[in-house]
């Protein structure tokens, strides 16, 4: 695609992400709002009058009708007001920060351990279909999607930190180590510092909740790329490959991949969508302090303006994750005319 | 005559299926000398591609194997290479375009990227060197705008691709041209134009030029001799005059006879009975013996080998080989009626 046709589709598909905004903060809205219980008494606590009930929600302004209330959250979500944590009463656009980067930085890991060895398994078992290899690939491929993700963190832990001593079992790092967040990106923060002790810490504490968090994506992009290398190779244009004198590395890394990466391309789009959301099991077992846990923390202790703010969060990052997506397609595939709609 | 470029010899390779053994190429003899232009003509399935990819060793093993014969290219057994020989050798020495125009390029490079590459592959040059030959190449195939290189294959038509598929096969000057149905997927016009082009170069450089097709317009237009394939095997072998005026084997005379003919205003256009055979289940005798009007005693009994019907004319045929043997049976008055 030409080089302005791709900033107009680019900027078209920005200001089209305004309605499905709206849209999604009116959902997160509603269901929290349809959610029995009443955030004043979550504040007040139990033993509270129903006159100093009264109070919390006029200050709240719960006492308005459903849709006053939902323009004045609109107004608060335009200004970057994301609401205060009942609980800790601390804004959440400020709370949120290190949560949202936790996760961010266990999805990234636990992507690029799913993409990699995925990839690679696809590849081999699309290149030698019907061996030995192409059948172990995709047993490990079975295997990894069937495997529920609390047990294999489970075992994860009760096998390489507990009786092998590999990996410590939980946490983002050592907490005697001495480490100030810049970025809250812990491995980023380290080698912002040259802290390489750190930074070593760090990525011993991610190898583990990466590794099971990473294991269904994995198995998933395998099975995806085999069949996409499996009818890419079929055609026309590899044959002229292997005719040009070209070795089987670039045949396979080069003229095969690009044309079947954009199917695997969607699934790892989807699936991050899913693992920044669907960490909280994870998050849960390795004792990560991401994001999944505050909102279920929040779940637990009806914290509403966490609920909601933190799903919208999350839901922002799905839809944005999936433009990018899109507009890798058209980077990738000149033919993709986005021009016209 | 010198050495050919290319001698297939008693070529025979099979594919093994899980339904039996599938003869595509069996017991083929076929040599390209030195700037000439072979035709390899026949019906779909009777083997020629496989023949031609057999020499390009792009034929997967397996199910693909060469279980007998000789491949020999510039004198080297081309059977007995190894993958990083025949490597060196393909897109080199020796390039094939094919029948598909349209998906035959990757469509995710650009045009200058899958030529680069092309010439990188075989020849230590710079970027800007290997664009620059890419250039030239494509201006003898008839592509003179300087955008071409930054242009994707989906924004050219099928001839133009095509152009640039024989540029990308002729731009390291190969000794021999494998060229399958290049023009089959192509309008008519366009035909005329790429094959003037492929001649054209073959007088420029001198390349051989193995051109498999079952369009005899083609071969007339285009090739010095002709190579006859049915079955599997070589039916007849001649160059282009005899084949035209005085075709030996009735598989040969059946191909003509189907050619449509203005002056003849026939309700229905001929068409050699019955049907190519099953390759699993191959008819005893002379493969041809089931459809041929000619077929006698022999024929289901025997295999005909491909001998000389005269110098320089080959036929696998027991019309002509009982006549030599003095058998008894008179065919030049069956061959007379037929023509």
């Amino acid at each position: 695609m030409v080089k302005t046709e791709m900033l107009a589709y680019t900027i078209r598909r920005i200001l089209m992400l305004i309605p499905v905004l709206i849209g999604m903060s009116i959902i997160t809205f509603a269901i929290v709002h349809a959610i029995p219980g009443d955030p004043a008494k979550t504040i007040a606590g139990e033993k509270a009058t129903p006159e100093q009930l009264q109070e919390i929600r006029e200050s709240l302004g719960l006492d308005k009708p459903a849709y006053i209330q939902y323009f004045h959250y609109l107004g608060d979500l335009l200004r970057g007001d994301l609401g205060t944590s009942l609980i800790t009463k601390v804004p959440i656009s400020e709370e949120i920060g290190p949560f949202l980067a936790a996760t961010a930085e266990l999805t990234a890991a636990s992507m690029l351990i799913a993409v990699f060895f995925g990839v690679n398994l696809g590849i081999l078992s699309a290149w030698r279909q019907n061996s030995w290899w192409d059948y172990s690939a995709m047993l490990i491929a079975l295997i990894g999607v069937s495997m529920p993700v609390f047990w294999l963190g489970l075992m994860e832990q009760w096998f390489f930190a507990q009786e092998l001593g590999w990996f410590p079992s939980n946490g983002r790092i050592d907490a005697r180590m001495e480490f100030e967040g810049i970025t809250h990106f812990y491995v980023i923060d380290s080698l912002l510092r040259g802290d390489y002790a750190a930074l070593s810490d760090v990525l011993m504490h991610l190898i583990l909740p990466a590794a099971a968090l990473g294991t269904i994506p994995m198995a998933i992009i395998a099975r995806m790329t085999r069949s996409s290398m499996l009818e890419v190779m079929r055609s026309d244009y590899i044959r002229t490959a292997r005719a040009k004198g070209l070795s089987e590395f670039w045949v396979i890394y080069k003229h095969t991949l690009k044309n079947a990466c954009i199917p695997v391309l969607t699934v790892v789009g989807l699936q991050l969508g899913l693992l920044l959301g669907g960490a909280v099991l994870t998050e849960t077992i390795f004792s990560w302090p991401g994001v999944g846990r505050y909102i279920y923390d929040a779940i637990n202790s009806r914290n509403y303006p966490v609920i909601q703010s933190g799903i919208l969060v999350l839901a922002t990052i799905f839809v944005v994750i999936n433009l990018i997506v899109d507009l890798l397609y058209a980077w990738i595939d000149p033919r993709i005319q986005y021009g016209k709609e | 005559m010198a050495q050919p470029v290319l001698e297939i010899s008693q070529l025979k390779l099979h594919f093994f299926t899980d339904k039996g053994r599938v003869k595509a190429v069996d017991g083929v003899d076929l040599a390209v000398h030195e700037g000439e232009i072979v035709g390899l003509v026949g019906e779909s399935g009777c083997g020629k591609s496989v023949t031609s990819l057999a020499v390009m060793g792009l034929i997967p093993q397996p199910p693909g194997k060469v279980v007998a014969g000789t491949i020999r290219f510039q004198g080297k057994d081309l059977t007995k290479a190894s993958p990083r020989e025949m490597r060196r050798i393909r897109g080199n020495e020796m390039a094939m375009i094919f029948q598909e125009p349209m998906t035959s390029l990757n469509p995710l490079f650009s045009i200058g990227n899958q030529l680069v590459e092309a010439i990188r592959t075989h020849r230590s040059c710079s970027k800007q060197e290997a664009k620059n030959m890419a250039l030239e190449m494509l201006k003898k195939v008839g592509i003179s705008r300087s955008g071409i290189l930054d242009e994707y294959p989906h924004q050219l038509s099928g001839g133009m691709r095509q152009r640039v598929m024989i540029a990308m096969a002729m731009v390291l000057n190969p000794r021999l041209l494998i060229a399958d149905e290049p023009t089959t997927a192509l309008d008519v016009t366009i035909q005329a134009q790429i094959l003037d082009l492929m001649k054209a170069l073959n007088q420029e450089f001198g390349t051989a030029i193995l051109l498999i097709t079952h369009d005899l317009g083609v071969v007339a237009e285009m090739c010095d001799r002709v190579v006859v394939m049915y079955a599997g095997q070589v039916v007849e072998e001649t160059d282009r005059r005899r084949l035209f005026r005085n075709p030996k084997h009735p598989y040969t005379q059946g191909l003509l006879k189907s050619i449509p003919k203005l002056e003849e205003q026939k309700k229905r256009l001929y068409s050699i009975p019955g049907q190519v055979p099953n390759p699993l289940g191959m008819p005893k005798g002379c493969r041809f013996a089931p459809r041929c009007e000619f077929a006698f005693d022999v024929c289901g009994r025997a295999e005909p080998q491909l001998l000389p019907v005269e110098d320089g004319h080959l036929s696998r045929c027991w019309l002509h080989q009982e006549r030599e043997e003095g058998r008894g049976h008179e065919p030049d008055h069956a061959i007379a009626q037929s023509q």
